[in-house]
C-alpha cells in the first residue's frame, strides 16, 4: 500500500507541475498586459517599467515559472509590495496579498459546502437506488427512476431560486444561505448551509441513484450472487456483503471526481447563494485578470482531483478484495 | 469624475453608479412626474454653500429619533478596489471610507436635509488669498488617530506630499497640477518636501499656480482624505488604511467581508460631519443585485439591518418594489449629476456633419429599455445633468420630438457631408447588457447610412484602450459626473484641449480653440451664478460641435432593510450616508 501511495503522489506531483507550466503559460500568452491593469489610469512608463519588476514579468516566461516554482519551497520578495513566505504560490495585486492566503480564507466555505452536500447526495442517491435495484420493477423503482431523471435535468441556479423563494423568502423555513466557521457557531455553519446542500444534493442524487441502481442490477444478476443465494445466504447478507461491495467500485469512482471537482469550486453553487468561496474566487479572479490567483485556484482544482483520485484508488482495495493495489 | 472599471461595469448595466458627485443633499427624493417613477427633471438643482466656523465645529446634528448601539450590515456585490485615500476616485469608495477617514474639509448633511461645505479636520472651510492661488486652512485640536496619537500637521504635509508617490496611480490629480512646484516633485520618501506646502503652528499653507477659488470644495473629495505620517506603509496602506473617524477596520477579507468597529479615540466635538450610532459595520460582499434585492424584500433576520453601498434595487425587480407602497418605503431613490455619454473621436471623425448625424440617429429609448426604462434612467441632450449647477436645458438633435431617432434626418446630413457608408468602429465593454445596447446602436446607424463595426474590449483594459489619443475606435461609452458643485470639474478634464494624452479623460480628444477659450474664460469667474451661467453656455458650445452623444442621466434606487434609520442620501459621494444611518431598536 506504502509503494502504491508513494508512486500515487510522485505522479501527482507530476501532473501539477505540467498543469502549472501550461497554465502558466497560457496566461502568458494571452494579449493581456498584467502590469497594465496594475498600474492605474494615470500610469506612466516608468511606473508600468517598476510594476513589470515588482510583478517579475520583466524577465522571459521560462524565467518568471522558475521563480514562481522557487517561491512554492523558499518564498518570494515582492519588493515594496512585501513578502510572500513559502509556500507561495504567488501574489495578487488585484487582491494585494499572497494568493495562498485568500485562497485559505475560501477554502473552509467550499470544503464545507462540498463535504456537506456529498454526505446528503451520498446516502440519498445511493439508499434511492439500493431500494429502487431491490423493489426493481415496483412503483419504488418506477418512483425513484423518474425523481432522479427530473433532478438530473434540473440546473442549479433554476433550483436554488426557487428553492430560495419559497423556502426561504415565502415560507420562512430556512435561514438565508451563508457560512459561519463551524468553529465559531456549529448551529450557524448548519442552517446556513443547509439550502445549498439540499440543491446541490437534488442535482448530484440523480446520478447517483441511477448509478447504483443500474450497478446493483448488474451485480445481483451475477452467478456469485446466485451462488451466495443458493447457499443459503440471507437476502439482507447476499445483498450487502456481495452485491452491494461489487457495486460500489464505479460509484466511488465518480464520488471522488465529483468531490474533487466540488472542493475546486463550486462556482454556480457559491454564486447562487451568494457564498464566498474558492468557485467564486476563480470566477472574480478571471473577471479582474487576477493571472496569480487564477494559476493557485487551478492548481488547487487539479490538486483536489489528483489527490481525490489516489484515495479512489486506495478505497477500491478496501471495498473490492478481488482488486490488488500492485 | 471618470468611471472605474467596475462602475462602468455597473452603469452598462441596468444599474448605474457614478463616481464621486455633487448634486442635491437631500434625504430620498421621493419625489417624480406625477406617475410614480422618479424624474431627472423634476429634481432641483442645488448649490453647495461654504459654512462658516461654527458650521464646522462639532458635534454632528443628531438625528432625531436615532439611538446608539446595534450593528448594521450591508449586502453588496463587489469590495473596494482601493481604502488607501490617495487611490480613492470611486464613489463606492468615498462613501465606505467616510466612517474611518476625514479630509481637512467635508460636506456636512443637517437635519433638514441641506449640505454645505465645511472645515473637517480644518476649523473652516479655509481661507483664500491672493485671488484663490492662496489657500490656508487650520486644524482642529483633538483629533485623534486610532493609535490614540493626534493629528498633527506633519500627517496633514505628508498626506498631500505622498499623492506624488509612484504607487499613487489612480486619485484625482487636481492638487498635483494645481501645487506650485508640483511637476518636478516626486514624493516625500526620499526625505524632500514640496516647498508650496507650508506649515506654521497649527496652520497648513498650500500655494498654487493657477488662482482656484473652489481649492476648498476640491480637497473635499475623499482623495484627499489624511494618512498619518508614521503609520503610511506606502503601497500597503492601499489594504489596511488608518482612521481617525468614529470607526476603524475590525478586519477584512477581501473580496468577502468587511468590519468596523468603533474607534475609542474620536471625539465627536471634533467632529461637524458624522454621527456614530451603530456600534459596528459588517460589510459583506458577493451579492448579485438581484440577490441582495431579493433579500431586502424578505426582510428577514439581519437583513432587516442591512443596506447597500453599491447594489441598486436589480432591473428585474424594479417594478415589483416601486408598485409596492411597502417596499417603496423601504427605496431611497436618487437622481445624480452622472452623464453616461458617448465620445466621438473627433481626431478620425473630423466633420462635424457626420458627428451631428450620428447625434441625431442615436437610439436613446430603445437603449433605455434595455436599462430598465424610465426608473432608472432619463434621456440626456446635455453634458451637465439637471442636478448640476449650470445645467441649461437644450435639445440641438431632436431627441424631444424622436426619442427612437431620426435615420431620415441623420441620413440627409451624412448626404450633404458626402459620406454615405461613413465607417464607424464602436468600442463597448463585454457585459450582456453592453452587447443587447451594441445590436441596438448598430441597427440604428446603419438605417442611417453608416456602416458600423462593433468591437467588445475586455472591461479589465476597456478605459486604457480608449484613454490612448492614437486608439482606433470612433464611439465610445463613458460617463463624467462633476467633482464638485460646478462646471470646471465637468468641462476642464474632459472637453478642454489642455487635456489631452494618453490616460487623459478628454476622450474625444476635443480640442477647439473657442471651447478651451470658454473653459478658460468660465473658470476665472469668481461670482458662482455668472460661472454657472457660463458654463451652461459652455455646455451647448460643446454640443454644437457633437464631439458626444449624451445618453443618459441615471436614476438610482437603494434598498434597505426595515431597521435601518434615517437612510439619506451622501451627495459627497453619491451613495447612502453611512454616518447618518442607525440601527433601529
Amino acid at each position: 500500500m506504502l509503494r502504491f501511495l508513494v508512486r500515487r503522489v510522485i505522479g501527482a506531483l507530476v501532473i501539477l507541475l505540467i498543469i502549472s507550466a501550461v497554465t502558466f503559460w497560457l496566461f502568458y500568452a494571452i494579449p493581456r498586459d498584467p502590469a497594465q491593469m496594475s498600474c492605474g489610469k494615470n500610469c506612466t512608463p516608468d511606473m508600468l517599467a517598476q510594476v513589470r519588476h515588482n510583478l517579475g514579468i520583466d524577465h522571459p516566461v521560462p524565467v518568471q515559472y522558475w521563480y514562481w516554482v522557487k517561491g512554492i519551497f523558499v518564498g518570494r520578495s515582492y519588493g515594496d509590495f512585501g513578502n510572500c513566505n513559502a509556500p507561495c504560490l504567488g501574489y495578487s495585486f488585484a487582491n494585494r496579498e499572497p494568493v495562498l492566503g485568500t485562497i485559505m480564507d475560501r477554502l473552509p466555505t467550499t470544503l464545507s459546502l462540498a463535504f456537506g452536500s456529498a454526505i446528503v447526495f451520498l446516502i440519498l442517491g445511493v439508499g434511492a437506488g439500493m431500494i429502487a435495484a431491490v423493489k426493481q420493477g415496483k412503483w419504488q423503482d418506477k418512483l425513484a427512476s423518474s425523481a432522479s431523471l427530473l433532478g438530473s435535468s434540473l440546473q442549479i441556479y433554476f433550483v436554488g431560486y426557487i428553492a430560495m423563494y419559497f423556502l426561504v423568502a415565502k415560507l420562512d423555513i430556512l435561514d438565508n444561505p451563508s457560512y459561519t466557521p463551524i468553529t465559531e457557531d456549529p448551529g450557524a455553519w448548519a442552517s446556513g448551509l443547509l439550502l445549498p446542500w439540499l440543491v446541490l444534493a437534488i442535482i448530484f442524487t440523480a446520478n447517483y441513484t441511477r448509478m447504483s441502481r443500474s450497478q446493483l442490477v448488474e451485480q445481483l444478476s451475477e452467478d456469485y450472487v446466485r451462488t451466495a443465494r443458493a447457499k443459503g445466504l440471507s437476502s439482507r447478507n447476499v445483498f450487502f456483503r456481495f452485491a452491494w461491495r461489487g457495486a460500489m467500485g464505479p460509484i466511488v469512482t465518480v464520488f471522488g471526481i465529483d468531490l474533487g471537482t466540488l472542493i475546486g469550486g463550486a462556482i454556480i453553487t457559491e454564486y447562487t447563494f451568494s457564498l464566498q468561496g474558492v468557485g467564486r474566487l476563480a470566477v472574480d479572479a478571471v473577471d479582474k485578470s487576477d493571472l496569480p490567483m487564477v494559476l493557485g485556484v487551478t492548481l488547487l482544482s487539479a490538486g483536489a482531483i489528483v489527490l481525490f483520485n489516489i484515495v479512489v484508488d486506495a478505497v477500491y482495495a478496501l471495498i473490492d478484495p478481488r482488486i490488488r493495489l500492485a | 469624475m471618470s468611471f472605474s472599471r467596475r462602475n462602468f461595469l455597473i452603469a452598462t448595466g441596468v444599474v448605474a453608479a457614478s463616481t464621486t458627485v455633487l448634486s442635491a443633499c437631500s434625504s430620498s427624493d421621493k419625489g417624480g412626474s406625477g406617475n410614480g417613477v422618479p424624474s431627472v427633471g423634476d429634481a432641483k438643482t442645488v448649490n453647495i454653500p461654504v459654512g462658516t466656523k461654527a458650521d464646522s465645529a462639532g458635534p454632528a446634528p443628531e438625528v432625531q429619533g436615532a439611538v446608539k448601539g446595534g450593528t448594521l450590515y450591508s449586502l453588496d456585490q463587489f469590495d473596494m478596489d482601493h481604502l488607501d485615500p490617495a487611490q480613492i476616485y470611486v464613489s463606492t469608495e468615498g462613501a465606505i471610507t467616510v466612517p474611518i477617514m476625514r479630509g481637512l474639509t467635508g460636506y456636512k448633511i443637517d437635519e433638514k436635509g441641506g449640505c454645505t461645505l465645511v472645515g473637517d479636520a480644518a476649523t473652516d472651510a479655509g481661507t483664500m488669498k491672493d485671488g484663490g492661488k492662496t489657500w490656508s486652512f487650520t486644524i482642529k485640536d483633538g483629533i485623534k488617530w486610532e493609535d490614540g496619537s493626534e493629528l498633527s500637521l506633519d500627517d496633514v504635509r505628508h498626506t498631500y506630499e505622498r499623492l506624488f508617490a509612484s504607487f499613487v496611480t489612480e486619485g484625482p490629480r487636481y492638487v498635483q497640477q494645481w501645487l506650485v512646484g508640483g511637476d518636478k516633485y516626486k514624493g516625500p520618501y526620499s526625505g524632500k518636501e514640496l516647498d508650496s506646502i507650508e506649515i506654521s503652528g497649527r496652520t497648513i499653507t498650500f500655494r498654487l499656480t493657477e488662482p482656484r477659488t473652489d481649492f476648498n470644495y476640491t480637497l473635499a473629495m475623499r482623495g484627499y482624505s489624511l494618512v498619518p505620517k508614521k503609520h503610511d506603509t506606502k503601497e500597503k496602506y492601499d489594504k489596511r488604511p488608518f482612521s481617525c473617524g468614529p470607526y476603524k477596520i475590525e478586519s477584512r477579507s477581501i473580496g468577502k467581508s468587511m468590519t468596523y468597529v468603533r474607534n475609542e479615540h474620536w471625539d465627536p466635538k471634533t467632529d461637524a460631519i458624522r454621527n456614530a450610532y451603530p456600534d459596528k459595520y459588517v460589510f459583506q460582499f458577493g451579492f448579485q443585485p438581484i440577490a441582495s434585492t431579493d433579500r431586502f424584500i424578505a426582510d428577514r433576520g439581519n437583513d432587516q439591518y442591512a443596506m447597500t453601498i453599491f447594489n441598486e434595487v436589480a432591473a428585474e425587480r424594479i417594478a415589483q418594489v416601486l408598485t409596492n407602497a411597502k417596499l417603496k418605503q423601504r427605496v431611497l431613490t436618487q437622481v445624480d449629476t452622472v452623464t453616461y455619454y458617448w465620445p466621438i473621436n473627433t481626431t478620425r471623425i473630423k466633420d462635424v456633419k457626420v458627428r451631428q448625424a450620428i447625434n441625431w440617429a442615436w437610439p436613446h429609448q430603445q437603449l433605455q429599455t434595455i436599462r430598465g426604462g424610465k426608473a432608472t434612467s432619463e434621456l440626456a441632450t446635455t453634458i451637465l445633468s439637471p442636478v448640476t449647477p449650470g445645467y441649461k436645458k437644450f435639445d440641438l438633435y431632436g431627441l424631444d420630438k424622436k426619442p427612437g431617432g431620426d435615420p431620415a434626418k441623420a441620413k440627409a446630413l451624412l448626404k450633404e457631408a458626402g459620406k454615405i457608408g461613413q465607417k464607424l468602429v464602436i468600442a463597448y465593454q463585454q457585459s450582456d447588457n453592453a452587447v443587447k445596447q451594441a445590436v441596438q446602436i448598430k441597427n440604428a446607424l446603419e438605417a442611417a447610412g453608416f456602416q458600423v463595426v462593433n468591437k467588445q474590449i475586455d472591461k479589465s483594459t476597456f478605459y486604457t484602450q480608449i484613454g490612448k489619443i492614437d486608439n482606433d475606435y470612433d464611439l465610445f461609452a463613458a460617463g463624467w459626473s462633476p467633482d464638485w458643485p460646478n462646471g470646471y470639474s465637468v468641462f476642464y478634464p474632459c472637453w478642454s484641449g489642455k487635456n489631452i494624452g494618453d490616460g487623459r479623460s478628454n476622450y474625444a480628444q476635443l480640442n477647439d480653440p473657442s471651447v478651451n477659450k470658454a473653459i478658460d474664460a468660465a473658470a476665472k469667474i469668481a461670482d458662482v451664478e455668472a460661472a454657472n451661467k457660463a458654463w451652461g453656455d459652455v455646455d451647448r458650445q460643446i454640443m454644437e460641435l457633437a464631439p458626444v452623444v449624451p445618453d443618459y442621466h441615471s436614476i438610482r434606487n437603494w434598498m434597505h432593510g426595515s431597521k435601518v434609520g434615517n437612510v439619506v442620501y451622501d451627495a459627497g459621494n453619491t451613495c447612502i450616508a453611512l454616518c447618518k444611518l442607525y440601527a433601529k431598536k
